[in-house]
């Protein structure tokens, strides 16, 4: 994860590696990938709860956004603003291919059934989540999951900021009424 | 419940996704997948000297798919951009590959793999033809043509030569006119004319008379076909047009198959 200061710098509109993008510096394609590879797994792994799926959905987006950034002309290129574009072509191949999984039911979706207490717990909070409606899981998992401010998610998802913060408020209700805090046991909540 | 305990148990939800998404992580070492990434979309390039200068060489899986002068990395990865719509990185280090380039480029006769994929049918026969030129020698336009079954389609072959996506390496300096004046190059007319006196050819010598023949054999041959260099000078007849040698009644050779343009 980058520092919070450093993310502003290229969430402010004006992104430095889409200009080193479009200069023909050849570190750059290599910087996009590692600066955004770990958040969009997460999110590809909050929608598909499969590493495997999540690795192949990211990869899969990556390709096509080298693919059309590759094609761009220098000026559009200079003028991009990568993140919010690189977690739109992710949003939708992961929700792509969640479809495409549920059409062809995948056998005891691998890799979940671990013994580990801490991917359980992981992996109950992604269970909740995806019982949320669709535009409020979306909403929820940008705020909340993956740290982006309003701003952000509007350039995401097209959303004004008002939609997407009413949008998270809600489902974030709905959340609270499917995972139950146990406090008798003062410990975590599951 | 309260108002206030729900607004609590609201924050305490937010804080949990948090936690939970601080241990999402790949499971695989993130070098790999960055590199898988950018195996799958990108080209990998390397600088490499040349008698024109600094030259830069990209390639995919298959083979050397560029190859260009530049003043810089930044400036051959940005028209490498847009001339092929792909990016280039400091990718896989391919030090056979680099090996095989440098000795071409030095002049030895190596076998280097290209990949011809983003070019048309149409170029890609014309560069498989002259890619067969070897050191020393030169044909011309209407003779690619021909060899390429297009027959007088001289034009097209000099606007592919013009294009050359791997110049040197595909060798179109040893493609000249029809007459055999040394005719134009993307990197200049003097640059083609030197690189062939680099390579033995006398471009003086051609130039007016791109064929040899000789009554000994009864044969006619390019002016430089490896046949042609072995005539004793007395016995050597020049001719402007292999149509010239033939109503002369000298036959073609088998070697160089000098073609008549169309």
């Amino acid at each position: 994860m980058k520092t919070r200061a450093r993310r502003q710098e290229w969430t402010a509109g004006h992104d430095p590696l889409a200009a080193r993008l479009a200069d023909g510096d050849p570190e750059a394609p290599r910087d996009l990938v590692e600066r955004h590879y770990s958040e969009l797994y997460r999110y590809a792994f909050s929608v598909l709860r499969d590493e495997r799926a999540a690795e192949d959905a990211v990869q899969d987006a990556f390709e096509r956004a080298l693919g059309a950034l590759g094609r761009y002309s220098e000026g559009r290129l200079r003028a991009m603003r990568l993140r919010p574009w690189m977690y739109r072509i992710t949003l939708n191949v992961a929700r792509n291919r969640l479809r495409r999984r549920r059409e062809v039911p995948l056998q005891e979706v691998a890799a979940i059934s671990s013994n580990d207490e801490d991917r359980e717990g992981v992996m109950d909070v992604l269970a909740a989540l995806e019982k949320l409606p669709e535009k409020q899981r979306v909403a929820v998992t940008l705020r909340h999951f993956q740290d982006l401010p309003y701003a952000e998610i509007s350039g995401v998802t097209g959303w004004p900021e008002a939609t997407a913060k009413t949008l998270v408020r809600r489902g974030l209700e709905r959340l609270r009424k499917m995972i139950i805090f146990d406090d008798s046991k003062g410990g975590d909540p599951a | 419940m309260s108002k206030a305990s729900i607004a609590h148990d609201t924050e305490r939800l937010a804080g949990v996704l948090r936690e939970t998404a601080a241990r999402v992580e790949p499971r695989r070492d993130p070098a790999v997948l960055v590199d898988d990434v950018l195996a799958g979309v990108t080209d990998s390039f390397f600088g490499a000297d040349s008698p024109i200068g600094t030259v830069y060489v990209a390639f995919g899986p298959d083979g050397v798919r560029h190859l260009a002068p530049a003043a810089t990395e930044e400036e051959f990865a940005r028209r490498y951009r847009e001339r092929f719509g792909r990016f280039v990185v400091h990718g896989v280090r391919a030090q056979v590959l680099e090996e095989k380039v440098a000795a071409a480029l030095a002049g030895e006769q190596v076998e280097v793999p290209l990949d011809l994929s983003l070019t048309t049918p149409f170029q890609r026969r014309v560069l498989e033809i002259v890619k067969g030129i070897a050191c020393g020698e030169v044909r011309p336009y209407a003779w690619v043509a021909h060899e390429a079954g297009s027959s007088g389609a001289s034009r097209a072959v000099g606007n592919v030569m013009a294009n050359n996506p791997i110049p040197l390496i595909v060798p179109c300096h040893r493609v000249v006119r029809n007459d055999g004046h040394t005719g134009n190059y993307a990197f200049g007319a003097d640059t083609k004319v030197r690189l062939l006196e680099l390579e033995g050819v006398s471009p003086q010598e051609i130039a007016g008379s791109p064929y040899v023949a000789t009554p000994t054999t009864g044969i006619v041959c390019h002016a430089t076909c490896r046949n042609a260099r072995r005539i004793q000078p007395e016995n050597r007849l020049r001719f402007r047009s292999l149509r010239a040698a033939t109503e002369a009644g000298y036959r073609p050779c088998k070697v160089c198959r000098p073609a008549a343009a169309a």
